[in-house]
């Protein structure tokens, strides 16, 4: 059944001219799609083919491009199949359309999107700190935010060769196996 | 009663080898039974922080059996003894580990397991974690690995054990000389604002614990927006009625 299902949901989306269908086995389907019609995309999906479960939303931030990708999750329990829907929207002013209204778990997602990517969901319930409550700096996820520079200015470091150790040394004792002689 | 004054107390101090004996021959010979009864008994606090919390059950079980030792878990810091870290501290865990830390009665100890609170570990790039554990608490003993197995918990229990019988680990009373050096690296990771419900100069005064490295500057600009504790209105009859009069169904019924 969920098969014959599919069949005929994959010759309607690929009638749609303005998307990329693409199937990758018999449970995933990838579809890239432009940012104004992706909404409606989520509607189709989970109004006409009972993709009511929004798994996920991830984001992907494509620096050289300039763009953020967004990726939707949506599963249906009747074809037993995940539709991803891949957008790519403008690296700046980075804001896009929120789903809350088709799927509440969005709301979720989108602040989390927000707190990590500083990318701005119009329409979405509440865009305040979420994890990183107590986090100043640029959203963390960003590729332009160097975390390795932020640490060292940041935070101190133990020293690895301490006095300690170099005397137990001077006596003999020590590290017996080095890390570089196992590998 | 005055006469009391008049008489000439003298303590003997015989120094031997630098070190000042007390008069008293048996007070040694209690201050290690004393010792000794507090290495055999720990309650341990285990603040699960990261993955080394998976080899703690099996330490505290049947297998390798904490117990054996006199090390038991305990839900609570006010019973605790021992504070246990077990893996990366993001910095606001670090918060709560420090609220914890300080409500815990004296004598307490610190154990830091895997490497991550050593330096970091393998979340040294991150920049959510803190990296060494021992600049925002005094640590009495560190376990490394990654993570390290039952038998190394229960070694390094063991060790401090060792430490505790031979009064050498005397950790805790480092956060309360050198307060403003942990203070200042606590500020510098929560902002100036930071503040503990527990007053830990207060309690340096109690213990007799103040030197000079305990107040400084960092601890000034505690002082500057530290808030007093007030303690909490404590009244039954006059606003249980207050309460009983606002509620609405009773007022139904009259």
């Amino acid at each position: 059944m969920s098969k014959e299902l599919n069949l005929w949901l994959d010759d309607l989306l690929k009638d749609i001219k303005i998307i990329q269908f693409k199937r990758k086995n018999s449970r995933r389907v990838r579809i890239d799609i432009a940012p104004e019609a992706l909404p409606a995309l989520l509607e189709l999906l989970q109004g006409r083919a009972s993709y009511v479960h929004l798994s996920a939303i991830s984001c992907v931030d494509w620096i050289e491009d300039d763009e953020f990708e967004l990726v939707y999750h949506v599963w249906s329990y009747e074809t037993n199949s995940l539709v991803s829907a891949h957008t790519r929207i403008s690296r700046e002013p980075g804001v896009y359309l929120s789903v809350y209204d088709l799927y509440t778990p969005a709301a979720f997602f989108e602040r989390d999107i927000h707190e990590m990517f500083g990318l701005y969901f119009e329409g979405s319930p509440d865009m305040e700190k979420f994890i990183l409550t107590e986090w100043n700096g640029p959203p963390p996820m960003r590729k332009d935010f160097d975390s390795e520079a932020f640490v060292n200015q940041t935070f101190n470091w133990e020293e690895y060769h301490p006095q300690w150790l170099k005397d137990i040394e001077a006596e003999g004792g020590g590290i017996t196996t080095r890390p570089e002689d196992v590998r | 009663m005055n006469e009391l004054d008049k008489i000439p107390v003298r303590q003997e101090i015989s120094v031997a080898e630098g070190n000042v004996k007390r008069s008293n021959p048996l007070a040694n010979v209690f201050d290690e039974l004393v010792r000794f009864c507090q290495s055999r008994s720990m309650f341990m606090l285990h603040y699960c922080t990261g993955c080394g919390a998976i080899e703690l059950p099996p330490a505290m079980t049947s297998r390798f059996d904490m117990e054996r030792l006199g090390i038991q878990p305990m839900v609570t810091p006010r019973q605790a003894d021992i504070l246990l870290i077990t893996g990366y501290v993001s910095v606001k865990t670090l918060k709560r580990i420090i609220l914890t830390y300080e409500q815990m009665p004296s004598p307490k100890y610190v154990i830091g397991i895997c490497s991550c609170t050593v330096n970091g570990g393998m979340y040294w790039q991150s920049y959510a974690t803190a990296k060494v554990l021992k600049e925002y608490l005094p640590v009495d003993i560190y376990i490394a690995g990654c993570m390290p197995r039952p038998e190394a918990v229960i070694s390094g229990l063991r060790d401090l054990m060792g430490d505790i019988k031979s009064g050498r680990a005397d950790n805790w009373k480092r956060y309360f000389q050198n307060y403003d050096h942990y203070l200042g690296n606590q500020q510098q990771l929560f902002g100036e604002d930071w503040q503990t419900p527990t007053d830990i100069i207060a309690e340096a005064e109690h213990y007799g614990l103040m030197t000079d490295q305990t107040l400084g500057e960092h601890t000034a600009l505690l002082q500057k927006h530290q808030q007093p504790l007030e303690a909490l209105e404590f009244s039954l009859g006059e606003k249980r009625e207050k309460i009983q009069g606002e509620n609405p169904r009773e007022k139904n019924n009259e």
